[in-house]
């Protein structure tokens, strides 16, 4: 808490230049989209983390996402709750959005529902992977829990990956989708093999 | 480049440090093994070079094709997702449309089918090339020149004016061949009463076109109706609305399905006030003009299906 603002929130360079790209890709509407239903998912963690009485150390936020790094213990209970309350403030944002009117903000309810299954993959930087974590190391001990983990997040990023390049070649199309599994299979490794 | 220069810089910083500290440590000779650190940056500088210099050589070598690659790379590049139209697709699919998660993954692995920015002329390239023959034929059947010589630079493009000699142009020069998949330029009867969306200038027709944005040349499959923006649109005919969508390239749209396997699209629109799902009927208002997505101006731009063939919809609808 004593820290300064500036250590406690840091922005990789890389994250401005994929901001940039995205933007000058897809126009500054459709990046205005993302980066609120990202605000929104960030947000629905720190309400979860600040109601179950754990502070925030701080906020990286790098080309693959944003990362919050809670100050204090939580029990594997609280930090499941916590973990999900991000994908659940998407949900409920696309929720809300279409009970408010359905035909006006379908690009938004697209963009919070598509960041809440993504971060719901069991892969493990992702909300999902860490989830599943929690809820293997509260049932079984961490030991078995990272067993389990490190299996479903390499068997699903190569699924996925495997899946992506057999439609990208079937199809001709989204050669922009490969860079996003190459990360996917990456994060994954790391986790299974260092 | 800057990659090497980054890492030729970070060794020079490196053995800077070394004699900074040479105090401490006793100054190291040349033969010296080099340490960890130095030796992977060495590693690092020592693969960029090669990569450089074999992918410099690869490229003076093998000039053509290198050129055929990067025109391959390029063109998948271009093929990339309308994440616009993607999660438009999503929001409508949560909301209980249905048909939208065929169109979520035809967003994702087919971007452009569905929009006017499709099939470029690289794709049909010989059939041009026989088109330039079809037009030395014409040129030799009708001595006479006059009317025929204005039409004939719009050749690949049946522009509004020379409706008749276009008309008969085409079909010449559009053998069945050199058509992108998907079209038809036959006239079509329809068994049911239609009226014109919007009353404005056509500005670009159906067919072959240098593109208003991307500048090559690509097939149009509707036609652009200029209008101010929010002028009302029509409905063509009586119908059900089966999607309101937004997509980089249709920018705000809506298709009516009709009777017969007909369908109509209208996009750029500034807004579209029918709702999906709706029952609309002949000249209803459904949609207001705009310039929404790859759009130069205010315009409609209608087009007209059967069955999924793409019709010309020229035959259908009154110019101002």
């Amino acid at each position: 808490m004593s820290q300064r603002p500036k250590d406690r929130v840091r922005i990789s360079p890389g994250f401005f230049l994929l901001t940039a790209w995205f933007g000058a890709v897809n126009g500054w509407r459709l990046l205005a989209v993302v980066l609120g239903a990202a605000a929104l998912h960030e947000l629905g963690h720190c309400l979860a983390l600040s109601c179950l009485g754990a502070g925030i150390g701080g906020l990286r936020i790098g080309m693959s996402g944003a990362v919050l790094e809670v100050e204090g213990r939580l029990s594997y209970g609280g930090e499941l709750l916590a973990t999900l309350a991000g994908p659940a403030a998407n949900l409920a944002w696309a929720v809300v959005l279409t009970a408010l009117d359905s035909q006006r903000w379908t690009m938004a309810v697209g963009a919070h529902l598509t960041l809440a299954v993504f971060n719901l993959l069991p892969i493990v930087p992702l909300d999902g992977g860490r989830a599943l974590y929690l809820l293997m190391a509260w049932a079984a001990g961490p030991g078995a829990a990272e067993r389990v983990v490190r299996w479903s997040s390499g068997v699903t990023a190569v699924a996925l990956a495997a899946g992506l390049v057999f439609l990208m070649k079937e199809t001709g199309g989204s050669l922009w989708l490969l860079p996003a599994a190459v990360g996917l299979l990456i994060s994954a490794g790391k986790r299974i093999f260092l | 480049m800057t990659s090497q220069g980054r890492r030729a810089g970070g060794i020079a910083a490196e053995r800077r440090r070394g004699k900074r500290s040479g105090a401490r440590q006793a100054p190291r000779r040349k033969s010296e093994p080099l340490r960890p650190k130095e030796r992977r940056q060495l590693l690092q500088l020592v693969a960029c070079g090669t990569l450089f210099v074999a992918l410099v050589a690869v490229k003076l070598l093998l000039p053509d094709q290198m050129e055929a690659l990067g025109g391959k790379l390029s063109a998948a590049m271009r093929r990339n997702m309308d994440v616009q139209a993607v999660f438009s697709a999503v929001g409508r699919a949560f909301a209980g449309e249905s048909g939208a998660m065929e169109e979520v993954y035809q967003a994702v692995f087919h971007p452009n089918e569905a929009g006017e920015v499709l099939e470029t002329a690289a794709a049909v390239d010989p059939q041009l090339l026989e088109e330039s023959a079809a037009l030395d034929t014409l040129r030799a059947c009708r001595p006479a020149a006059g009317e025929t010589e204005t039409a004939e630079p719009k050749a690949t493009d049946p522009e509004p004016q020379p409706e008749q000699t276009a008309s008969s142009l085409a079909y010449v020069l559009y053998s069945d061949q050199n058509l992108p998949e998907n079209v038809s330029l036959e006239q079509a009867l329809l068994d049911f009463d239609y009226c014109t969306p919007v009353s404005g200038t056509l500005t670009s027709g159906f067919g072959y076109r240098e593109h208003p944005v991307e500048g090559e040349e690509r097939f149009h499959y509707g036609v652009d109706l200029a209008a101010n923006t929010g002028t009302a649109i029509s409905c063509f005919a009586d119908g059900t609305v089966t999607a309101v969508g937004e997509s980089s390239s249709y920018g705000k749209y809506c298709i009516v399905t009709h009777a017969g396997g007909y369908a109509s699209l209208y996009a750029h629109c500034s807004r579209v006030t029918a709702a999906s799902g709706a029952a609309v009927t002949e000249g209803e208002k459904i949609a207001e003009v705009g310039e929404t997505g790859m759009a130069t101006g205010p315009h409609l731009h209608f087009e007209l299906h059967q069955n999924g063939t793409y019709l010309n919809p020229i035959y259908y609808v009154t110019t101002a």
